[in-house]
């Protein structure tokens, strides 16, 4: 809200101007390896995607770690589930019947050259989603005209109450900074029982898979980090700029890994916005 | 105080030598304004011939002077004013002698940059203070034609600015809460306006501001870095006199005169923006359903209560205003008064009482019947200051006194709208109480040296109503729930600290247009933000010393040369400094300070260290003043959690800064004045790669935090102002005409990496499908070329 007050006052009264420019950038001396994990309830979504870093203005494709051994240990029995790397989807995957289970703790381990890395997660219940609905709204403070989709449910949690809802139209994921639509309990839960209304409007005959995660805590703050550094525009009223903390360790090997590691239940709801059942 | 009497005891045992020497007969007087009768402050008074050994008058217009061989000639010069020259014969000496000066008729206040005794700078034992009169702030160019009292102090050396258009000031390496910014003795938390485009000072109203970025004085403390005295002026006691003016942005008047009598006198003064006016004008309902605009009131009374007592009221109170569509309004403002009482107890006693009350408050208001919320906080600080002055023998001055604090931080309330689904939130109010006795001695030692000492004790406690967390191991961790909780009831005691304030500070003088100052100073702050931006925001957080946060202090150990030539018409220094400081706050990264009790698990701590070299030539005097001044400085942190644990620098560290000021009056009618500034870029962190996550293009940054710069900034400015000085004697007008930034140097305000779509970075998601990506630079740059007129106005 503050960020909306002062672009709103930067753009508007301090006359600002914007131009591309070029700037002779440091480069990292080495390449650093980038680990995408998620760890789910449903097969289907678990996947580790590996790829390097590259210089800032380097827009060639992204290197993909094709070569890694990756594997997940159940903390509890210590049984080893293994990823192999599949090229269709240029990720290493488990077979698909390996799913997480509430209560687990898992153990993502990640082996690549002479460089080893861990990372854990718990597997935490997922919370209840009632009902989903959508409804036409006019045009008002920071949203626009359209159909606005609610969520209702229930957290019956006291802790580890990290959210995050994934929006996908259409078969195309929302996913540019604005989209990000994360939420913890500092004002609440009240407001999932009287319905959580996502932040961007749909058209009629818009397709809209809604995918509710609950984090842990390690991860949920990864995600408003990178959130806040996508939104940083190096001015003075923002902070200074910083990788986002990584709940991945380096145990092999001084090179830090970028990414993180998420284990969570997914509840996923499909709609169809149709005006005629306003 | 069994501890100042005996430092006193001791201090006049090694240097009091020449404090009992034989008694001078002096000479008493007062000056006084003709029209109006108001003492003028600071005016010169010497003998003829001896323009070395003069006074200045006091508060009260007055003065006392040793009496060489009568009869003589007693010259009082004082700016704006005709030169008085009268003869002194022995008679007089006896008696108080009142001299009252006229007015020029052609006031030369725009090109004296001074009003102070002409080698003040060499006799004095000041190092690291610097004053800039109004008269001459007013005739800087500026930002839109606001005149502006802190960015005009970003001029000179040793202080440094976080960006374009801010007000904020970095001080000789210290952040910007570190500065103490006080009104007639009252602190103001908040002192900008506009997000810090412009500061809370209207200049009409003000009498003089000093900025003490060295030694402080033993009765100013509370900050690590800075001390910026600003005093409101007093209404003339005659009849109704008013200034103003009306500018691109804003318009102000003034008004002064006699309230009850001769004996008192008031001064209100008043200035509006009219932004929102100009957005009215839109078609655009966008645009025209939204407000933006500050207000600032201030107002002084002031009473001679007899020959030797004086009162004097002092308030202010500013507002600024956002507010979008009739549905968000953010708004903060200050109120600061101050009452504040002058004795004169005798010639050489005198006795200040000061009672202060500084609030600030912001609220967020936000109409949504899904969301809705009233977000609002509130902080203050009280104060009562008693300092007594003795004057022995003209050689030796000592003050003591002492000066109590309360510090009163209200619960952050967020109150949801009736219909809202969020939830209330209201943190814990935190109060702290701060006792400080301080005392200092002056005492000239010999004709060439002289020195001042002083100390200042503070004793802090932070009390209840309020929480404390205890944590497993006794370290805060966000990640880890407090071990156990302790409630404290009202006034109950949470934790304490201590701290002795040494100051110290020599002058010896090589001639009589050379000295050289040394000086000692150590400060402690008991509250500070709690932030990791470079400019501040309304919402801020301050936080006060706690179990877990312990108070910032500051040693600062400074050298410096003074050197007067061509009969003091120019001014040559060069001064060194050395600060340390510890216990400086940063924050975590993604640290979320604002609903939280336990700010201590978002901050880190730490140390920090800066040091500089400042020069600086100024001319005083004749059609053409000004100055020049070159800083070379740097400043440091060391916050384990930053950077690798290893030191870096902060945004504001700019190690070259150059700042030409010149003014010039060219005929009665015409003046001119220039700026120019130059200084290393600031201190950034650019990424050093890229990488992608989340099916984001994300920006890598190295571990190590601004090892980067922003281009090096270098602007000017200038400003012409025309007057018809043989029209209108009730009514003086003049057209200022100012620009901004001259020669449209595109300066950034900041550089934002992110991927440009479509080649175009106003590209939106609306405008199309999107068919190519990759990463860019976008420099977002403020004010190239800015024209402004003003006119302004006496009566």
């Amino acid at each position: 809200m503050i960020r909306y007050a002062v672009i709103f006052l930067l753009s508007l009264t301090l006359m600002s101007c914007q131009e591309e420019v070029f700037l002779v950038l440091d480069q990292n001396e080495e390449r650093l390896p980038v680990i995408e994990a998620l760890w789910t309830d449903q097969g289907v979504y678990n996947e580790v995607k590996m790829s390097l870093s590259k210089n800032y203005y380097d827009s060639m494709d992204l290197e993909i770690i094709r070569d890694a051994q990756v594997f997940i240990r159940v903390k509890s029995s210590g049984r080893v589930i293994p990823f192999n790397f599949i090229t269709a989807s240029n990720s290493y995957r488990p077979h698909p019947s390996e799913r997480a289970r509430v209560g687990e703790t898992y153990e993502l381990n990640v082996v690549w050259n002479d460089k080893a890395y861990q990372a854990s997660g718990m597997m935490l219940a997922a919370p209840i989603v009632d009902s989903v609905t959508w409804k036409f709204e006019e045009k008002r403070l920071f949203r626009e005209e359209g159909f606005y989709i609610k969520v209702y449910g229930k957290i019956p949690f006291t802790a580890d109450n990290n959210y995050r809802i994934r929006v996908i139209e259409n078969d195309t994921l929302k996913n540019q900074r604005e989209d990000y639509l994360l939420f913890d309990d500092t004002f609440g839960l009240q407001f999932f029982e009287k319905g959580l209304e996502l932040g961007y409007s749909f058209k009629e005959n818009d397709r809209v898979r809604l995918e509710l995660y609950r984090l842990n805590r390690d991860a949920f703050e990864y995600l408003n980090q990178l959130v806040n550094l996508l939104f940083n525009d190096g001015g003075l009223f923002s902070p200074p700029p910083q990788n986002p903390e990584s709940n991945i360790k380096a145990v092999k090997g001084n090179t830090p890994a970028l990414g993180f590691f998420t284990v969570s239940p997914i509840l996923s709801r499909t709609v169809l916005i149709q005006a005629k059942y306003d | 105080m069994p501890f100042l009497r005996v430092l006193t005891l001791v201090y006049l045992f090694f240097f009091g030598t020449q404090a009992y020497s034989q008694a001078v007969k002096t000479l008493n007087g007062q000056v006084m304004d003709v029209s109006n009768s108001g003492p003028l402050i600071g005016a010169s008074v010497f003998w003829e011939g001896y323009t070395s050994q003069g006074t200045i008058t006091d508060l009260d217009g007055r003065f006392q002077l040793s009496v060489i061989s009568l009869p003589a000639k007693l010259i009082i010069s004082y700016v704006g004013f005709e030169r008085s020259i009268r003869v002194i014969h022995e008679r007089e000496t006896d008696k108080l002698l009142k001299f009252y000066l006229k007015p020029e008729e052609l006031s030369l206040q725009e090109v004296i940059i001074q009003e102070r005794r002409p080698d003040e700078q060499i006799k004095n034992l000041e190092i690291g203070k610097a004053s800039v009169p109004i008269e001459t702030i007013k005739n800087i160019p500026a930002l839109f034609g606001e005149v502006d009292l802190l960015r005009s102090l970003q001029l000179l050396p040793g202080v440094q600015t976080a960006g374009e258009g801010t007000t904020g000031l970095f001080v000789r390496g210290g952040s910007a809460d570190q500065n103490l910014v006080q009104l007639d003795g009252a602190p103001v938390y908040n002192a900008s306006h506009f997000f810090g485009v412009f500061s809370v000072f209207n200049p009409d109203a003000l009498k003089k501001v000093d900025l003490y970025k060295g030694n402080m004085p033993s009765q100013f403390g509370g900050r690590a870095s800075s001390l910026i005295d600003v005093s409101l002026r007093e209404g003339g006691r005659d009849k109704i006199h008013g200034e103003g003016g009306i500018g691109s942005i804003s318009s102000r008047l003034t008004l002064d005169g006699p309230l009850f009598g001769k004996n008192s006198s008031f001064i209100l003064s008043a200035r509006r923006t009219y932004a929102d006016l100009f957005l009215k004008l839109s078609s655009d309902p966008n645009i025209n359903n939204n407000k933006l605009n500050f207000h600032d009131l201030s107002g002084k009374f002031s009473f001679v209560l007899g020959e030797k007592d004086k009162l004097s009221l002092s308030t202010y109170q500013g507002s600024d205003f956002l507010g979008l569509d009739n549905q968000f309004g953010l708004g903060w403002t200050n109120w600061v008064s101050s009452v504040n009482w002058n004795r004169v107890n005798s010639e050489s006693s005198f006795f200040d009482l000061q009672a202060y009350h500084s609030r600030y408050k912001y609220r967020v208001d936000f109409e949504d019947r899904e969301n809705g919320f009233l977000w609002k906080n509130a902080l203050s600080e009280s104060g009562i200051k008693a300092n007594w002055t003795r004057i022995f023998k003209k050689s030796t001055t000592i003050n003591w006194g002492t000066h109590h604090q309360l510090y009163s931080f209200a619960p952050i309330d967020l109150i949801p709208a009736p219909e809202s689904a969020i939830s209330p939130i209201a943190t814990q109010s935190v109060q702290g109480v701060l006792l400080n006795l301080f005392g200092g001695i002056a005492h000239e030692i010999s004709p060439q040296l002289s020195t001042e000492a002083g100390i200042r004790w503070g004793v802090y406690q932070q009390v209840g109503k309020g929480v404390q967390y205890l944590y497993p191991d006794g370290i805060p961790d966000r990640n880890i729930d407090p071990s156990d909780s302790v409630s404290f009831g009202t006034l109950e005691k949470m934790k304490f600290y201590q701290g002795l304030e040494p100051r110290l500070a020599f002058r010896y003088l090589i001639n009589p247009e050379f000295s050289v100052k040394a000086a000692f100073n150590r400060n402690f702050q008991y509250a500070q933000i709690a932030t990791n931006s470079s400019a501040g925001l309304p919402i801020d957080r301050w936080i006060l010393a706690g179990r877990y946060v312990r108070p910032v202090r500051s040693d600062q150990i400074s050298l410096g040369l003074f050197h007067n030539f061509d009969q003091n018409r120019w001014e040559v220094s060069l001064e060194g400094y050395y600060k340390d400081l510890r216990n400086v706050i940063d924050l975590r990264n993604g640290a979320q300070v604002l609903f939280t009790d336990r700010v201590e698990t978002e901050i880190l701590s730490g140390n920090g260290w800066s040091y500089g070299t400042e020069f600086l030539l100024r001319k005083n005097t004749g059609k053409t003043t000004g100055w020049l001044a070159y800083t070379w400085s740097r400043a440091w942190r060391q916050i384990e959690g930053i950077s690798r644990n290893q030191p870096y620098n902060p945004r504001f560290d700019r190690p070259h800064d150059v700042t030409l000021v010149l003014n010039h009056e060219f005929s009665a009618s015409w003046t001119a004045g220039l700026t120019f500034l130059y200084t290393t870029g600031q201190a950034v962190s650019f990424p050093v790669g890229s990488y992608v996550v989340d099916n984001q293009i994300v920006p890598l940054y190295s571990d190590f935090r601004n090892t980067n710069r922003f281009p090096d900034y270098h602007r000017m400015d200038a400003s012409i102002t025309w007057k018809n000085p043989d029209k209108g004697r009730k009514w003086r007008g003049s057209w200022n005409f100012s620009v901004y930034n001259l020669y449209g140097r595109k300066n950034p305000f900041a550089y934002e990496f992110r991927t440009i779509f479509n080649n175009d970075i106003n590209f939106s998601f609306s405008d199309g499908e999107v068919v190519s990506a990759r990463p860019g630079v976008v420099m977002t740059y403020l004010f190239t070329f800015l024209p402004s007129l003003t006119y302004n106005f006496q009566f």
